[in-house]
């Protein structure tokens, strides 16, 4: 799509003589063009710091998750012309999908894959900003990286959100007693328990109108809210001066001098506020560490984005979804076992009940509600707990932070630890069980 | 907006009034909506199965232990002597499974003897109880529910009624 020779020169800053952009631009001028005369990509920067573009330093997590989002909303879209929300036809309609419908199970399979790698993608993107201290602010000003942090966190929580309830749809076993489980947690808070588990459930059972509450959730209001939020997550990364790893850049000085541009309309990293057409001149535009985004940056998140959606395409031809005998309100599986992602949580709950003197408290209020809580609370306000220097933003494992990375790993290793033993040595009753120890025989009906 | 130096305080003239209570107005009817919206989302109906039900003729239970999983309860008969147990477990709901005990054990419950046929054991947490439905093991904060056992006065069938707790001293004695 080269360019001819009038167009290089619009006649003034900010207009563009025709509405034509390039993948592959000849000269910076029309790789900056390509970036503001489109759609798409005027969400990038003109320029991109080739380090914040190393696979090594962000591993493109935040970008998998992203794809993985994208690929759940055009799965989702067939599954949503499938699917009937009623008790009587949701567990049909999902057996159609599987066994009767042309890529039925395919496209099932997909969405189930995507949804899953998702709930990692965006743990293991939680667990990278941390490391790497990339929450934290820099030398650029007007920075408010704890806030795209609070974001993330609450973004995860949706994805777990989603996640539960998508499991719910197909009206199985499974489902049916993660809905008892989960909204018994959610009657365990004190004083407003109940009431919490009736708005939840429409009733005091789970019937009809919880059905139809948690598929109205998973199909409008959560994705919905994680799509505005995910918009503004990334409009958040262009005002706090890109990734953290740019304020390293910006505090080199400058091996190559470089002459202030004479039309800057945008800003070259979307270096925070107080910038604009003045913007110093400093390492972050040096030619040696920036890249025009067009196309190295647009060719690594095609690479991410295409290679995450081939990966799942492609297991979910390989590796169909389970599904579970329809709901049972009569018989409780034995083990009843909750998605991988959230057995952490099954184990928690169920070691935690704790008597003092006559007085009891239920795990699920200190396991479901209280521990996850403090977690949760304790991830989202620590940037402003964080006292390390701000030149360990945006650096691995620094020594400054090794102490705060420890501590963190620790946790998570707890969680894959329990959630290790919920997935693989829980058995009937929820006993404990080596994963290579056969599970004893028992009765299927009472 | 200029202000009159001799007025430290002026007065709002009207249209930053009717700014004012334009603005004022719009936020209040958003709640309201809002709130409407939310109000709309608490049944008011329940149309949920009711509470006390009926559980058949006394010579359907046979001596021993019988499941009714559709009231997700336990029936005990013992003679002419029947007592019901929840099988909802106390601590988040699932249905707790009986199993037989080898030995059965007669023992001294709330000042009544009980003969323990049975224990209870959840599959989604382990929890464990006793036949009476102590809870002795696993994260269960309490006791398995007892409920009232009546027989009904126009057609003398068993009735439960799961709103109604009893100690667990309660027996219903057929005549």
């Amino acid at each position: 799509m080269a360019l001819p020779p009038e167009a290089e020169k619009p006649n003034a800053p900010g207009v563009h003589p025709r509405p034509l952009w390039s993948l592959r631009p000849a000269s910076d001028r029309q790789a900056g063009d390509a970036i503001v005369s489109n759609f798409i990509f005027h969400w990038f920067p003109a320029k991109a710091l080739k380090d914040s573009l190393a696979w090594r330093y962000s591993l493109w997590l935040g970008t998998v998750s992203a794809a993985l989002l994208l690929l759940l909303t055009l799965s989702g879209l067939p599954l949503l012309f499938l699917y009937v929300p009623s008790v009587e036809r949701a567990y049909g309609s999902v057996k159609d999908i599987e066994f009767v419908i042309t890529f039925g199970y395919w496209i099932r399979s997909v969405h189930r894959f995507a949804a899953h790698f998702m709930v990692a993608a965006v743990f293991l993107h939680l667990v990278r900003v941390y490391l790497s201290g990339a929450y934290k602010n820099g030398t650029g000003r007007g920075q408010h990286r704890e806030w795209n942090w609070l974001l993330g966190i609450v973004m995860l929580l949706l994805t777990l959100f989603l996640s539960f309830t998508g499991y719910l749809l197909p009206w199985d076993q499974l489902a049916y007693w993660a809905v008892t489980v989960g909204t018994n947690i959610a009657s365990a808070v004190p004083l407003v328990g109940p009431q919490i588990r009736e708005l939840l459930l429409g009733g005091r059972n789970i019937e009809q109108a919880t059905l139809i509450r948690f598929y109205v959730l998973h199909v409008i209001v959560l994705p919905g809210g994680l799509g505005v939020l995910f918009a503004y997550h990334m409009w958040r990364i262009r005002k706090d001066g890109g990734l953290a790893k740019a304020d390293q850049a910006a505090t080199l000085a400058a091996k190559v001098e470089v002459p202030p541009g004479q039309s800057k309309t945008y800003t070259l990293l979307g270096l925070a506020r107080g910038t604009g057409p003045t913007i110093r001149a400093s390492s972050v535009e040096a030619i040696d560490t920036t890249v025009n985004s067009i196309p190295d940056l647009t060719r690594r998140i095609a690479i991410v984005v295409l290679g995450t959606i081939a990966a799942m395409s492609i297991l979910a031809v390989f590796v169909h979804s389970p599904l579970e005998e329809a709901a049972n309100a009569l018989v409780t599986p034995n083990p009843a076992k909750a998605p991988w992602y959230f057995l952490w949580l099954q184990e928690i709950v169920t070691d935690t009940t704790i008597k003092l003197g006559s007085f009891t408290v239920n795990g699920a209020f200190l396991g479901g509600v209280i521990l996850p809580g403090l977690l949760v609370g304790l991830l989202a306000a620590w940037p402003w707990l964080d006292r390390s220097p701000l030149a360990a933003a945006g650096r691995w494992f620094p020594q400054s932070r090794r102490r705060q990375n420890a501590v963190f790993l620790l946790l998570v290793l707890a969680v894959l630890l329990l959630t290790f033993v919920g997935t693989f040595c829980r058995g009937p009753y929820w006993q404990l069980y080596w994963p290579w120890q056969p599970w004893v025989e028992l009765p299927t009906r009472i | 907006m200029s202000q009159d130096p001799e007025k430290p305080d002026p007065p709002k003239d009207r249209r930053e009034f009717f700014v004012t209570l334009g603005i004022g107005a719009g936020l209040a009817a958003l709640g309201a909506q809002g709130l409407a919206s939310l109000r709309s989302l608490v049944p008011n109906v329940s149309y949920d199965a009711p509470t006390t039900v009926k559980l058949g003729h006394p010579q359907e239970f046979p001596d021993g232990m019988k499941f009714l999983p559709d009231q997700r309860l336990y029936v005990f008969r013992e003679g002419k002597v029947l007592h019901a147990i929840s099988a909802v477990c106390t601590h988040l709901g699932c249905t707790v499974r009986a199993e037989a005990l080898s030995q059965v054990e007669t023992r001294t419950v709330e000042g009544s003897p009980l003969r323990l046929t049975h224990r209870f054991l959840c599959p989604c947490h382990g929890s464990k109880y006793s036949g009476d439905g102590e809870n002795v093991a696993g994260p269960a904060p309490k006791p398995l529910a007892w409920y009232h056992l009546s027989i009904a006065v126009d057609d003398g069938q068993l009735v439960v009624d799961l709103a109604r707790p009893v100690e667990r001293n309660f027996r219903l004695t057929l005549a």
